[in-house]
């Protein structure tokens, strides 16, 4: 049932597919300017710039060149960026990592505290606890990205110098700290190219998890302090939303029948929330996890930009701003995948949480 | 989703003479949340109103030569002890030796007509996309879908993003930008109402009685929408307002010298350490608008449909 | 269902089929709103988006031909008329190359020094030409003679280099045993981290920052000398700016010490002319206008525009050294027009590409704001880019100014140039083609304990020559992570930074400054007319990967950056920049 669900979702996905491609590509091509003098900037001339564009293939018809990158991404390739020289894939294999790393750590902090709070706030509901929690909750949803950022890095890294502490602003690791591939440290050999070598770098720049694998705990250390002010930066607007999500559907719980048939069974408190009220309150705050998913990979340009992160965000926003249309192009292409897919999941699991629901 | 029975309220009113708007007003009142926000939208549209008696400079004049102060001077406040000698300055002096409090006032002003708008746009636009669909539906239907799944499918941040740089940066093309990127979730909200009222009795009557389709559309069918659209449309112009402050910050908004909060945040956070006041001000007057607006439209929503309040924010 | 979603599915790719095929005219339905011009925007910037794109490949001219014969020993081309510098490039005997020139080139050495010019060994330069671009190996893994071997690029995070044992100038180096690379665009978290000391130094200090660095007892800062100018462009043959009246207004209706005082930071000066004066000539000439709006008002009046006119201020949001903060500098400029000369200016914003284009075309139809920081120090880097008889950038260059350029261009010694560059100077400065406004300082800060702390004017520090106190490794920040470290084809700043470690040129520019010294070859000596260069190479250096710098080493590395013939001619982006626009392809 379930399988046939999925199955039917992700073959109308494809239409979807489509249009993102044609989307991304169209978007690319619209950005006015031109990648040579985006590079060169005021020392640009006439003459290097007609043969950089006719290099690149630049003033082939726009059908052509649509044909020429449909076929490479068929093909599973995105080409190569103009402005690094190097192929795309590699690019989304150093960059993507910090980006999911940096979601993930946002999302976690999210979670761990979004939900307890809704969790109190819906039994202590009215008292003032549940008025701070959810006053907090809505400043957190309106809170900028980019302002929370400033101020965390002003306070944790400026005003708290020389106390414990005390947060790194910038970067993914201290200068010098270096994070050897866990593959190297078990002294496998892999092949040069193909699928498992990539896989093994890409799980290897996932600075947390190959800090965890190798059992370096000094790199774990300074990884995961690098990453608490952007997780914080970036995971205050979901947070907020999970606690708020949380309380509404837990007070809707807690006044249904059943829950009230438990109370009056006698059992504590603990157990009537969080084993009868809890647990059937997770199919919303499924949905609103998944859905921040989504606002976390747009906020990820704000915060890489503030906390210098290499990241997917950010190298999008340069490669648009350097007109480098490969790399807008795949980017996008791989982001709008992930929206897809996380949207296809959360529905599933929507479908498991409740059987009630129809698909279809 | 909405139901288009009168509901006697939960709180056990029923008071047939009253209409539902009034109903609506009386609850909205009764929320803690929702009078917050109304004070502090109530606060801010004054300000916006007023700005140019209440600002105690012209928000482009440059201080040099008219003032002794000096460029990014922090704030200086009377009644807090800064000198009385010294021109009173309460939230500094920016980047190009202006009065930063004057600025601040008039970019409520700012703020506001962003997010409405932004959002009076998305809303149009979405209202006929997911009308059309929702009511004729078949290929039209799956075609403005998915051409809205297609837009869904990237982060709004991003998309605008993009949008912006192929308009060219402005604050006038940011606002086009968030407007097209919002326009899904109106088209969605618009064509789910459509759907649930499309094969009711009052509007097959209406049919079998010659109404026109125009008619049925905008009379029978779309207010049933209004208030779900108004929920929506109140939270959207918060998120509105803090994707155009994005913008701004990123460059791609409203351009100098226009006094717009988010353009003031970007354009001075390389000071975040030497003159944080520059930084803190603008982002808690973002943080503030957008406050209001959240508190309003979570208070909107409870109070005109309770059973709404489940649903996604 | 299932049929559903296949009709579906049809009618979106014949859809999008169209869509595709109507793209160069109506780029995307989907789209719709994204094509109406902006109303902000110049008709200049909605042109170069269809330019490339509609115009079809029937009005572009054919491509160049390669007209180079090169033999592993020379480079040479049949004769002089493609329009470049060199003759012929010869490796006479084992340690000499003879560059024969077109025509006589007074900065050859300084332009020689320029680090896009290092040399690479032969077979290097062979092994990683790829068939469209230089292999990943190329890009990544430069081998050059530097005192700094580059260990590992961990893209997106650090470069790290280490000591090079057989430098041939070993006694010189003082440096730690390890230097790494960082960047960090934001210029708030540079000294943040330069604060927290978990960097040794960091690159372009932010405007506002320069006292807090002085007064703070760890640290101290190096001011960069301004090697760069920040001016006030307009077109000539636009109107209201068709009037000299007009121009020469705005050149005395500007208070750009006022600019200068409040937007930019110590170090920085009022231009008083085009050229700074560090470089020789720079100056010469009178200088710029004194600041008098009276002045400036009645010739604004007796030019027709007794109320002033309206007009636009355009600029990039792009920071460079000469216009540190641009956004708050457009602001100053549009209040000080109003103040001074009662003239309606709107500031617009342009995308970086789009601006130059169409600035660089003359195709502005406003004040724009626009510099230029120097390649080589030498005056023809600044005024014959800008004021040779082809420039458009200003409408039409008068031959009062280009013709003495012409003549400059021929002599070697700086005093015989000096009345010619007079005469070009006084010549810029009374028809006004555009408003010199300032010479921008940057510095860079590092921590206290650093040895010999370097801010080069010409951006290339070597931190071979720096030691970080008793610090075994060397920690520096920059703006931004290198393109590539093929230098050749690089042009940016940052990237040649990261090269300049590794890589060296026949003549160097000494530390601190823009004076070459012989590095790779131990003298170029020129005939007497200055078309004949012979350069003496250094016996016994050896490159990194063990094999000895000869002759052949360094005609290979012209040839591949002059010689669109060769396989070798393969960059990274393939634009060549600085050898096609310091030297000229080898193509016609």
């Amino acid at each position: 049932m379930i399988w046939q669900y999925a199955l039917r979702r992700l073959v109308a996905s494809i239409p979807v597919l489509f249009g993102i491609l044609l989307v991304t590509f169209a978007l690319a091509r619209l950005i006015p300017g031109d990648p040579c003098r985006a590079i060169l900037g005021e020392k640009a001339t006439q003459e290097v710039c007609d043969r950089f564009i006719r290099e690149h293939g630049l003033d082939r018809p726009i059908p052509v060149q649509f044909g020429i990158y449909m076929k490479e991404v068929l093909r599973g390739e995105f080409g190569s960026s103009i402005r690094y020289g190097l192929p795309i894939t590699r690019l989304l294999i150093e960059r993507l990592p910090t980006t999911i790393e940096l979601s993930l750590a946002a999302l976690l902090v999210s979670i761990l505290v979004g939900i307890p709070l809704g969790v109190i706030s819906a039994v202590k509901h009215n008292s003032w606890i549940d008025v701070l929690t959810m006053l907090w909750a809505n400043i957190g949803v309106s809170m900028p990205v980019f302002w929370l950022g400033l101020i965390l890095a002003y306070v944790f890294s400026l005003l708290l110098k020389d106390t414990p502490f005390w947060l790194p602003p910038s970067g993914r690791l201290s200068a010098g700290m270096t994070s050897t591939p866990f593959y190297e440290v078990w002294g496998w050999s892999l092949p040069e190219s193909g699928f498992l070598p990539a896989t093994a770098k890409f799980l290897s720049n996932l600075h947390i998890l190959n800090a965890l694998l190798t059992r370096n705990w000094v790199l774990l250390k300074d990884a995961v302090q690098h990453l608490i002010l952007p997780a914080l930066a970036l995971g205050t607007i979901p947070m907020a939303l999970i606690a708020r999500m949380t309380r509404s559907a837990m007070l809707e719980v807690l006044g249904q029948d059943y829950v009230r048939t438990a109370r009056a069974k006698g059992l504590p408190q603990s157990v009537v929330v969080l084993k009868h009220a809890f647990r059937n309150s997770l199919l919303p705050i499924t949905t609103v996890i998944g859905l921040s998913l989504g606002s976390l990979l747009g906020g990820a340009v704000l915060t890489e930009t503030i906390f210098g992160f290499s990241g997917v965000g950010r190298t999008l926003y340069d490669a648009i701003t350097a007109r480098d249309y490969g790399i807008v192009q795949a980017f996008t292409v791989v982001i709008a995948i992930f929206f897809v897919v996380i949207n296809l999941l959360v529905d599933i699991s929507y479908a498991y949480l409740d059987p009630r629901i129809r698909l279809d | 989703m909405t139901s288009t029975s009168v509901p006697l309220d939960a709180e056990g009113l029923s008071l047939r003479s009253v209409s539902l708007w009034h109903i609506t007003w009386r609850r909205l009142f009764r929320r803690r949340s929702a009078i917050v926000g109304m004070v502090i939208l109530g606060i801010l549209s004054l300000i916006a109103l007023t700005a140019q008696w209440i600002a105690p400079y012209d928000p482009y004049q440059v201080l040099i030569g008219v003032e002794p102060v000096q460029r990014r001077e922090k704030p200086c406040i009377h009644l807090l002890g800064c000198p009385k000698d010294k021109p009173q300055h309460i939230m500094g002096i920016d980047g190009n030796v202006r009065d930063q409090f004057s600025r601040i006032l008039y970019g409520a002003r700012l703020s506001l007509i962003i997010g409405f708008a932004t959002v009076t746009f998305a809303i149009v636009i979405g209202t006929v996309l997911g009308a059309v669909a929702g009511y004729f539906g078949g290929w039209l239907d799956n075609l403005i879908m998915r051409v809205m799944d297609v837009l869904l499918a990237f982060p709004a941040l991003l998309l605008a993003i993009a949008i912006v740089t192929v308009l060219g940066p402005g604050l006038i093309n940011a606002l086009i930008a968030i407007g097209i990127v919002s326009i899904p979730a109106y088209a969605r909200v618009v064509r789910a109402s459509v759907l649930s009222v499309r094969e009711m009795d009052y509007v097959s009557a209406s049919r079998a009685l010659g109404g026109s389709t125009f008619h049925i559309l905008f009379r029978r069918i779309l207010p049933n929408a209004l208030t779900p659209l108004i929920v929506q449309g109140t939270l959207g112009i918060a998120s509105a307002i803090l994707d155009a402050a994005a913008l701004s910050f990123l460059g791609l908004g409203a351009q100098p010298p226009t006094p717009e909060w988010g353009s003031m945040l970007g354009a001075e956070r390389n000071q975040i350490f030497s003159a944080p006041h520059l930084v803190f001000f603008p982002g808690l007057a973002i943080m503030l608008t957008v406050l209001a607006f959240n508190l309003l439209g979570d208070g909107l929503r409870d109070a005109l449909d309770p059973r709404l309040a489940h649903v996604s924010s | 269902m299932k049929s559903k979603i296949f009709s579906l599915f049809g009618v979106l790719v014949i859809a999008s089929l169209i869509l595709a095929a109507c793209a160069p005219k109506t780029p995307a339905a989907t789209q719709a709103p994204a094509t109406q011009p902006p109303a902000t925007q110049p008709p200049a910037t909605a042109a170069p988006t269809e330019a490339p794109t509609a115009a079809p490949t029937e009005a572009t001219p054919p491509p160049p031909v390669p007209i180079a014969t090169y033999d592993g020993k020379s480079l040479s081309v049949p004769d002089c008329d493609y329009g470049g510098e060199f003759k012929s490039i010869e490796a006479t005997d084992k340690y000499t190359v003879t560059f024969t020139l077109c025509r006589p080139d007074p900065a050859f050495l300084s332009k020689i020094a320029f680090s896009v010019f290092g040399i690479l060994p032969k077979e290097w330069i062979e092994k990683t030409a790829g068939p469209d671009k230089r292999t990943t190996e190329g890009l990544e893994q430069p081998v050059g003679t530097g005192p700094y071997i580059l260990k590992e690029w961990k893209r997106g995070e650090s470069i790290t280099f280490v000591k090079n044992p057989d430098y041939w100038n070993k006694d010189a180096v003082i440096g730690a045993d390890t230097l790494i690379f960082r960047w960090q665009s934001e210029s708030a978290a540079r000294l943040n981290e330069l604060k927290a000391g978990t960097v040794d130094g960091i690159d372009n200090v932010g405007p506002a920052d320069f006292e807090a660095v002085r007064s703070d007892p760890n640290l101290q800062l190096v001011v960069r000398p301004a090697l760069n100018v920040f001016y006030i462009g307009m077109v000539n043959t636009v109107p209201p700016f068709d009037n000299i009246k007009v121009r020469q207004a705005l050149a005395m209706g500007i208070d750009r010490q006022r600019i200068v005082d409040n937007f930019y930071p110590a170090g920085s000066e009022v231009a008083s002319h085009f050229t700074p004066c560090a470089i020789p000539n720079g100056c010469v000439g009178e200088p710029w206008y004194e600041f008098n709006p009276e002045k400036a008002k009645q010739l604004l009046a007796e030019a027709g525009f007794p109320n002033g006119f309206q007009t636009k201020i355009y600029y990039r949001d792009v920071v460079r050294g000469y216009l540190p903060e641009p956004g708050r500098v457009a602001e100053e400029i549009q209040s000080q027009l109003k103040q001074n000369l009662n003239i309606d200016a709107e500031i617009v914003v342009m995308e970086s590409g789009a601006f130059i284009e169409a600035a660089s075309a003359g195709k502005l139809d406003g004040l724009y704001l626009l510099g230029w920081g120097a390649d080589y120090p030498h005056i023809t880097n600044f005024l014959d880019y800008h004021f040779g008889k082809e420039s458009q950038q200003f409408g039409q260059i008068p031959p009062e100014i280009y013709e003495p350029l012409i003549q400059g261009a021929q002599i070697a010694d700086p005093e015989q140039a000096k009345p010619i560059y007079e005469q070009a100077n006084n010549a810029i400065r009374e028809f006004v083609p555009m408003i010199p406004v300032a010479h921008g300082g940057s510095a860079t800060a590092y921590r206290k304990d650093v040895v010999n702390p370097q801010a080069s004017p010409l951006s290339n520090e070597l931190f071979a020559f720096s030691k970080p106190g008793d610090r075994n490794v060397f920690v520096w920040m920059q703006n931004a992570e290198p393109i590539s470290l093929f230098c050749a084809d690089e042009s940016d700043g940052e990237s040649l930074r990261a090269c300049e470690q590794v890589i060296e040129a026949l003549y160097s520019y000494k530390i601190n400054g823009t004076d070459v010294e012989p590095a790779l070859a131990e003298s170029c000596e020129p005939n007497a007319d200055l078309t004949v260069w012979v350069c003496k190479l250094r016996q016994g250096v050896k490159f990194h990967d063990g094999s000895e710098l000869d002759a052949e080493d360094v005609v290979a590395t012209f040839n591949m950056g002059l010689n669109p013939g060769s396989p070798t001619h393969v960059g990274n982006s393939n634009l060549w920049d600085y050898y096609s626009y310091l030297w000229g392809l080898m193509q016609k």
